[in-house]
C-alpha cells in the first residue's frame, strides 16, 4: 500500500511545472485567449518533444507506455497553469484508437499525434445533451464505399484545431465510433464564445458526411463500451486539471492573506479568512485522494475504478468551484479583476465540469453502480 | 503509487477474519464486566495495544495491521474494545513521559482493560481555551492536595484513574504552572455524577475533587511542565482508526439502500426518486473520498512519516462529513429515521466508548466529533497557523503576556 508518486513520476511532474512555469505564464494564456486559434503551435511542438503528446501511447507507435496516473500528474499541472489547448481530448482520442484501431489506423494516428503533427477533438453529445453513450442519436447510413453521418453534435472542444474527430453515431447495429475529417463534405462549424476563452468550442453540423468504410473504429455497434471507458479516462483527466486549478487559487489565497492587510493586520489573522482557507486547503487534499485513487483504480484495474472515476469527477467539480471561488472572496475586489488572474483558473474549472459528465450524470452512475 | 494490499497484509486480514469469525460474541454485550471479557480475548489475540512496544506489553504491530483489524471488526459487527482514551492517548503518554515505576505499575493493567481511565482536562471555564484550567494541586510533601471540577469526562462513571492537568503554580503565565499527574478515582476526595448527554445516555460525567490526594510519584514530567505534555497528548496519532470508520460508514449505507428500497413515498420506493438517488450517490462519493483520505494518511504511516498538524485536515475531513452525512440519510428517511427503534440492528457508533444505536443516535452522535478533541474551529485555527502558515490571529491573553 503506498500512496505517494515513485521518483520517476514526481521527475514528471516537477519538469512540467519548471516547463509550465516559464512557457504557459499567466500572460501566455491571455495573449492565447485574444488569439483566433487559441493554442500555440510552439508550445504543442514542445510538449511533443518533451513526450507528453506520447506519454500514454504504445511504445512501438512513438509512445512511453505510461498509465492515468502519469497522465493525472501531466494534466494537474496544465491545469495549475489554466493550460489552453486540445491536449486532453487528442489523448484520449489516441487511447480509443490504441485500444480499438486497426494495425493500419493505428500507423496514421498514433505516431503523428505523439510527434504533435495531429491533433484530435471529441464529438460526444448529441442535441438533447446526455452524456450516457447509449443515448447517441447520430445516424449512420451504409453507403456504397463506407458510410453516411447525419446529426448534430454540441459543443465540441477544440475541432477547428482537429486533424481528426471522434464521432460516435448509432448505425442499425447499435452504436459506433467513427473517425471523421473536420473539413469532409456535409460539415458545418458554428463555433461560440465560452465563458472560458481557453477552451473553444463549437457545435457540429453532419449533413449526410461521407465517411470510408476503413474510418470505423472498432467494430459496428460494439462503441458503448470503448465510449464508457473514454468518459471515464475523460473524467479523471478533467477532474486532475480542476485539482491543478483548485491549488493555483488556493495558493494565490493564502499568499495574498499572508500579505494584504486591513484593521491594522494581515488579513488572514482575521478567523473568517482563514477557516476559509482551512476549507479550501481540506476540499485540495481531498481531492487529490480522490484524483489519484481513481487514476490508479484505472491502471490497475481495479474492481471499483468505473466508479472511483465517477467519484472523482463529481466531487472534484464540486470542490474545485467551491475553492477557486473562494479564492476570489478571500481577495476581495481585485479578484474580481480581469487583470488579476484568478478567474483564468476559475473558469477553467468551471468549464471542466460541464465536460465529460457533469457530476449529477456522474452521481447517478455511481448509485447505480452500489445501489442498483 | 500502489494501492494494493501487500501478500502480508493479506494473509493478516484473512487471519483476522477468521479469528473474529470463530470468536466474535453473537449475543449483545450488556455488562461492564462482559465487555471487560471480550476486550482481554482480544487483548491476548493481539488486536488490542498493537502500536505499542512488546517490552509494555504491546504488539508492535504496524499501522496498517491496526487499521485492518479495526477494518475487519466493523466488517463483522464486533463490539470495540474499551479504554480507547488510555490506550489511545494515556498509554502512549507514560510510555514516552513517565518513569519506569509508572511504567510498571500502569500500563499492563490499562492494556488489559483491568483498570479503566478517564481523562480529566476540561473544566466548565476551560474548554478549547484549556490552559484556563483552575484545578489547585498544592503541594503536602509527598503528596498533592487536588481540590477543583472537571467536565464532560467520559467514562468518569467506570473510571479506576484518571490523567489529571492541574495549577501547581498559580502565580506563573497562563501556560506555565500546569501540571500533569494521575488520579485515583477510587477515593473518598473524589465525586463522580454523570451528566446525561443529548442521545439520553450517560457516558459523559462531571468530577469534583475535594482535598482528593494525588502521590508525587505520579506526577508524569517534571513539577509545573504539563502543559507541553497535553500537547503531545492531543498530538498523539489515531490514523490506525481511519478504515474501521469508513467502513462503519459503509455498512450505514447499505442500510440506508435497504431502507429506501422499503420505504414509500409518492407512490414509490424512495430509492426510484431522483431526488434522493443524487443525494445518496453524493453520499457515497463523499464517503469513498474519506476511505481514500484515510489510505493516503495509512501509506504515510506505513512509510514512518508523521502527518503532524496535517492530521488535523483528517479530523476536520471526517467528523464534518459524518454531520453530513447523517443529516442528509435522515433528511432522506423522514420520521422513520427518527425513530429511536428504528436501526437496532447497527451496532457501533464511533466513540471512544461506543453507545449501541439507531439512525437518530448516530445522527445525535454525529455533532459530538466536531467539539471533542479539539473543535472544528480549533481545528482550523491549527491548520491556519501551522499547515498554511497564516499570520497568528490577535488574542486578548496574547496580547497580556
Ligand atoms: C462527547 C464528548 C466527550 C468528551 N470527553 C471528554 C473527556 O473525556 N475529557 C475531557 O477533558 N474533555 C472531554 N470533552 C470536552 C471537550 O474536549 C470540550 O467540549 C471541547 O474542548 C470544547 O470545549 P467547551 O465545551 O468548553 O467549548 P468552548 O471552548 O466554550 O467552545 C464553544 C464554541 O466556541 C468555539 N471556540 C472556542 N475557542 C475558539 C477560538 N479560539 N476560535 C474560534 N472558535 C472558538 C468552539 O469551537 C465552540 O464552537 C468531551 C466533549 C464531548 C462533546
Amino acid at each position: 500500500m503506498d500512496f505517494s508518486f515513485t521518483p520517476d513520476q514526481t521527475l514528471l511532474k516537477n519538469s512540467a511545472r519548471a516547463f509550465l512555469d516559464e512557457h504557459c505564464k499567466p500572460a501566455t494564456v491571455r495573449l492565447l485567449w485574444d488569439d483566433a486559434r487559441g493554442e500555440s503551435e510552439s508550445m504543442w511542438k514542445e510538449m511533443a518533444q518533451l513526450g507528453w503528446l506520447g506519454l500514454s501511447l504504445p511504445e512501438e507507435h512513438g509512445g512511453s507506455g505510461l498509465g492515468m496516473v502519469e497522465s493525472a500528474l501531466l494534466l494537474e499541472e496544465l491545469g495549475r497553469a489554466a493550460y489552453p489547448g486540445p491536449f486532453w481530448p487528442t489523448m484520449l482520442a489516441a487511447a480509443a484508437v490504441t485500444d480499438h484501431g486497426t494495425e493500419v489506423q493505428k500507423k496514421r494516428w498514433l505516431g503523428a499525434i505523439a510527434t504533435g503533427e495531429a491533433r484530435a477533438a471529441l464529438a460526444l453529445l448529441d442535441a438533447d445533451l446526455d452524456w450516457n453513450p447509449d443515448a447517441v442519436a447520430t445516424r449512420a447510413d451504409k453507403t456504397s464505399t463506407g458510410w453516411q453521418l447525419t446529426g448534430l453534435k454540441r459543443y465540441v472542444a477544440w475541432g477547428h484545431v482537429a486533424s481528426v474527430l471522434l464521432v460516435p453515431a448509432r448505425t442499425p447495429d447499435g452504436v459506433s465510433l467513427f473517425l471523421v475529417e473536420p473539413g469532409a463534405s456535409g460539415i458545418r462549424w458554428t463555433p461560440m464564445m465560452n465563458m472560458d476563452p481557453g477552451t473553444r468550442l463549437a457545435d457540429l453540423t453532419l449533413d449526410r458526411v461521407p465517411v470510408r468504410s476503413d474510418d470505423l473504429l472498432g467494430a459496428p455497434g460494439a462503441a458503448a463500451p470503448a465510449l464508457h471507458q473514454l468518459l471515464r479516462r475523460g473524467a479523471v483527466g478533467a477532474a486532475a486539471e480542476m485539482l491543478g486549478a483548485a491549488r493555483r487559487c488556493l495558493d494565490m489565497a493564502v499568499g495574498y492573506a499572508k500579505v494584504r492587510e486591513q484593521f491594522g493586520q494581515p488579513i488572514g489573522s482575521f478567523q473568517a479568512i482563514r477557516h476559509k482557507c482551512a476549507d479550501m486547503l481540506l476540499e485540495t487534499e481531498n481531492s487529490h485522494s480522490a484524483v489519484y485513487y481513481a487514476a490508479w483504480a484505472l491502471d490497475a484495474g481495479a474492481e471499483d475504478a468505473g466508479t472511483a472515476t465517477s467519484i472523482a469527477k463529481s466531487y472534484v467539480g464540486d470542490a474545485s468551484r467551491k475553492v477557486c471561488g473562494e479564492a476570489i472572496q478571500v481577495h476581495g475586489g481585485i479578484g474580481f479583476t480581469w487583470e488579476y488572474d484568478l478567474h483564468m483558473y476559475f473558469k477553467r474549472a468551471k468549464a471542466l465540469e460541464a465536460q465529460y459528465g457533469d457530476a449529477d450524470f456522474h452521481r447517478e452512475l455511481i448509485l447505480a453502480d452500489v445501489a442498483g | 503509487m500502489d494501492l494494493n494490499y501487500s501478500a502480508d497484509d493479506r494473509a493478516f486480514r484473512e487471519k483476522t477474519r477468521r479469528w473474529l469469525e470463530a470468536n466474535t460474541p453473537t449475543d449483545d454485550l450488556k455488562t461492564l464486566a462482559e465487555r471487560k471479557a471480550w476486550h482481554r480475548k482480544l487483548y491476548e489475540a493481539g488486536y488490542v495495544g498493537m502500536l505499542w512496544p512488546k517490552e509494555y506489553g504491546g504488539w508492535g504491530a504496524t499501522a496498517m495491521q491496526q487499521a485492518i483489524v479495526q477494518d475487519e471488526m466493523a466488517r463483522i459487527g464486533a463490539p470495540p474494545a474499551i479504554n480507547g482514551l488510555g490506550i489511545g492517548f494515556i498509554g502512549p503518554t507514560i510510555i514516552v513521559h513517565g518513569t519506569e515505576a509508572q511504567k510498571q505499575r500502569y500500563l499492563k493493567k490499562m492494556l488489559t482493560a483491568e483498570e479503566i481511565w478517564c481523562q480529566l482536562y476540561s473544566e466548565p471555564n476551560a474548554g478549547s481555551d484549556l490552559a484556563g484550567l483552575k484545578t489547585r494541586a498544592e503541594d503536602a510533601g509527598d503528596h498533592f492536595v487536588v481540590n477543583g471540577q472537571k467536565i464532560w469526562t467520559s467514562s468518569g462513571p467506570i473510571a479506576d484513574w484518571g490523567i489529571l492537568l492541574c495549577r501547581t503554580d498559580p502565580k506563573a503565565a497562563k501556560h506555565k504552572g500546569i501540571s500533569c499527574v494521575l488520579l485515583n478515582m477510587r477515593q473518598p476526595g473524589v465525586e463522580v455524577r454523570p451528566l446525561k448527554q443529548i442521545t439520553g445516555h450517560s457516558l459523559f460525567s462531571e468530577v469534583f475533587m475535594t482535598n482528593a490526594r494525588a502521590d508525587k510519584s505520579d506526577l508524569i514530567g517534571k513539577l509545573d511542565e504539563g502543559w507541553a505534555i497535553a500537547q503531545t497528548t492531543l498530538g498523539y496519532e489515531r490514523g490506525g482508526n481511519s478504515l474501521g470508520r469508513v467502513t462503519r460508514y459503509a455498512i450505514a449505507f447499505r442500510q440506508l439502500v435497504r431502507a429506501t428500497k422499503q420505504l414509500r413515498r409518492n407512490g414509490r420506493p424512495l430509492i426510484e426518486d431522483p431526488v434522493v438517488r443524487a443525494k445518496m450517490g453524493r453520499l457515497y462519493a463523499e464517503l469513498e473520498v474519506q476511505r481514500y483520505a484515510g489510505l493516503r494518511v495509512l501509506s504515510a504511516l506505513n512509510k514512518g512519516d508523521s502527518p503532524g498538524a496535517a492530521s488535523s485536515i483528517t479530523k476536520l475531513s471526517y467528523t464534518e462529513f459524518e454531520k453530513r452525512y447523517y443529516d442528509t440519510a435522515l433528511e432522506i428517511l423522514g420520521p422513520w429515521g427518527q425513530m429511536m427503534t428504528a436501526r437496532e440492528e447497527f451496532e457501533e457508533i464511533d466513540t471512544s466508548s461506543g453507545e449501541a444505536g439507531t439512525w437518530a443516535t448516530a445522527f445525535l452522535w454525529a455533532r459530538a466529533g466536531t467539539i471533542y478533541s479539539g473543535s472544528s474551529e480549533i481545528q482550523k485555527n491549527i491548520i491556519g497557523e501551522r499547515v498554511l502558515g497564516l499570520p497568528k490571529e490577535v488574542r486578548a491573553d496574547r496580547l497580556r503576556s
